[in-house]
């Protein structure tokens, strides 16, 4: 459990870096993806929605304290995203490779129009045409292609943690014992 | 294992709200006291710093990669122009060097003295950007410890790149002049006629920002010379920030506007300078 938590954190540390840095290089149609959302929808779809909301909180935690302006505002917009693609975390099977990539569209969409009413509707800025042909669709678009490898990479998850319950059940000498799960997770989150 | 067989499974709604009321929370914290959760920035800010150190060298280098792509008659072609260019600025040099003198001679005379080009400059490297692509924040591996303070301004290639508003141990960060919440107090180099230099993101799109509160009757034309003013309580004077253009007069018919060409190329800044000295407090000077 430990472990994953671990392996959760690192995931979201190591794409907050490359965010800031190695992606910033890496503009198209001048926008760049946003990791931070690709990482927030997969994890809450990937293993459930306590984990999704969490990541979210700690991405949009990290943004606000490096970038924002309001610690906060960030990490509850990252905290509602991974929440609701959470519930998807049902219909989840690891040979689908559909369903994620809307999942992350339609996020990647909530945030940017989200985004926009924050930083430029309350300004009064009304051009949604210009913003949205810009800033929204581009960066919605690339944010989808750079999703279709990370998510691969986070979707490696599955695997890793079957693994890690099953070398624990071995551990526990084979017993029926059902692991609970530390703190705020659940077994079935993870 | 007893410890965990007593923990209730904590529903997922209830993590969701709590989560969200310790975002609402902090949000209202750090809009009433913007202070209190500065060293937690400021320690975040120095745990990353090395880690975007390190990265930014390889974004770098995979931009210089791509850009390897390009075409190669494109390349040629662009040599041609240099070349040109070369050739005429050695001519432009060397007027210049001519008026140069000329200017020391009336500086002189002046007793003209501009703060910026006597103190001290510190040289940094940019090694993070705002996660948007707008450029509107820089951060830099110089902080606290290179003696970088708030409110110092920060050039580039000669023009004003904008100002420090937070430092740590080994890292500050830079506000641009084209971020939305900038103005600086500008000049006409020319004329001596203020203005507003408003950051402005959605036009920068298309290379310029808003220069506003022109006077009407100013005599100013395109490829004017905008410098910082006199009048500014933050930012030295003298310092270049651009070239005007499309002048055209306010709605309220009251003053002019027009837009500003920054001579920084934001979009390719790896390097800065940031000048150690503030501009001096006017003590006992209340607002």
């Amino acid at each position: 459990m430990i472990i994953k938590t671990l392996i959760i954190l690192l995931e979201i540390l190591v794409s907050f870096i490359f965010q800031t840095t190695v992606f910033s290089h890496l503009k198209l149609a001048d926008v760049v993806p946003d990791i931070l959302v690709i990482v927030t929808a997969s994890l809450g779809y990937i293993v459930g929605k306590k984990t999704g909301a969490l990541t979210g909180f700690l991405c949009g935690l990290l943004l606000d304290c490096t970038y924002g302006s309001l610690i906060g505002l960030f990490a509850l917009i990252y905290t509602t995203i991974g929440y609701i693609c959470g519930f998807a975390n049902r219909i989840y099977s690891e040979e689908d490779y559909t369903l994620p990539l809307f999942l992350i569209g339609a996020a990647e969409f909530a945030f940017s129009f989200i985004y926009y009413v924050l930083f430029y509707l309350l300004k009064g800025d009304l051009d949604f045409g210009h913003f949205s042909m810009r800033f929204l669709f581009p960066r919605v678009i690339y944010t989808v292609m750079v999703s279709i490898i990370i998510f691969r990479l986070l979707n490696l998850n599955t695997r890793l943690f079957d693994k890690l319950d099953l070398a624990a059940k071995k551990r526990k000498g084979g017993t029926t014992h059902e692991f609970k799960g530390f703190d705020a997770f659940s077994r079935k989150d993870f | 294992m007893g410890r965990e067989k007593k923990k209730v499974n904590i529903s997922s709604k209830l993590i969701f709200t709590a989560l969200a009321m310790i975002c609402v929370g902090l949000i209202v914290i750090s809009y009433l006291f913007p202070d209190i959760l500065s060293p937690v920035r400021t320690g975040v800010g120095n745990f990353f710093a090395p880690m975007q150190q390190g990265l930014t060298v390889i974004g770098g280098g995979i931009s210089e990669k791509l850009k390897l792509f390009s075409d190669k008659e494109e390349l040629i072609e662009q040599n041609e122009k240099l070349t040109d260019e070369v050739n005429n600025l050695k001519i432009e040099i060397q007027k210049l060097g001519q008026e140069k003198s000329e200017l020391n001679f009336y500086r002189e005379l002046y007793e003209y003295d501009s703060v910026y080009q006597n103190s001290q400059k510190v040289a940094a490297r940019v090694i993070g950007r705002d996660p948007n692509g707008l450029c509107t924040t820089l951060t830099v591996d110089k902080g606290a410890d290179d003696g970088i303070t708030v409110d110092m301004n920060v050039l580039a290639g000669g023009g004003l790149v904008g100002i420090v508003t937070e430092t740590g141990k080994n890292w500050a960060k830079i506000r641009t002049i084209i971020s939305d919440d900038s103005s600086v107090s500008g000049r006409f180099q020319i004329t001596s006629d203020t203005c507003i230099v408003k950051g402005n993101t959605k036009r920068m799109e298309d290379g310029v920002i808003d220069v506003e509160m022109i006077n009407i009757n100013a005599e100013v034309y395109d490829n004017y010379e905008v410098v910082t003013s006199y009048i500014s309580d933050k930012y030295l004077p003298g310092i270049l920030i651009g070239y005007v253009s499309n002048i055209r007069k306010d709605p309220s018919e009251l003053n002019k506007r027009a837009y500003l060409t920054p001579v920084v190329d934001f979009e390719h800044l790896e390097a800065v300078l940031i000048i150690k000295a503030v501009r001096e407090k006017l003590e006992g000077f209340d607002e």
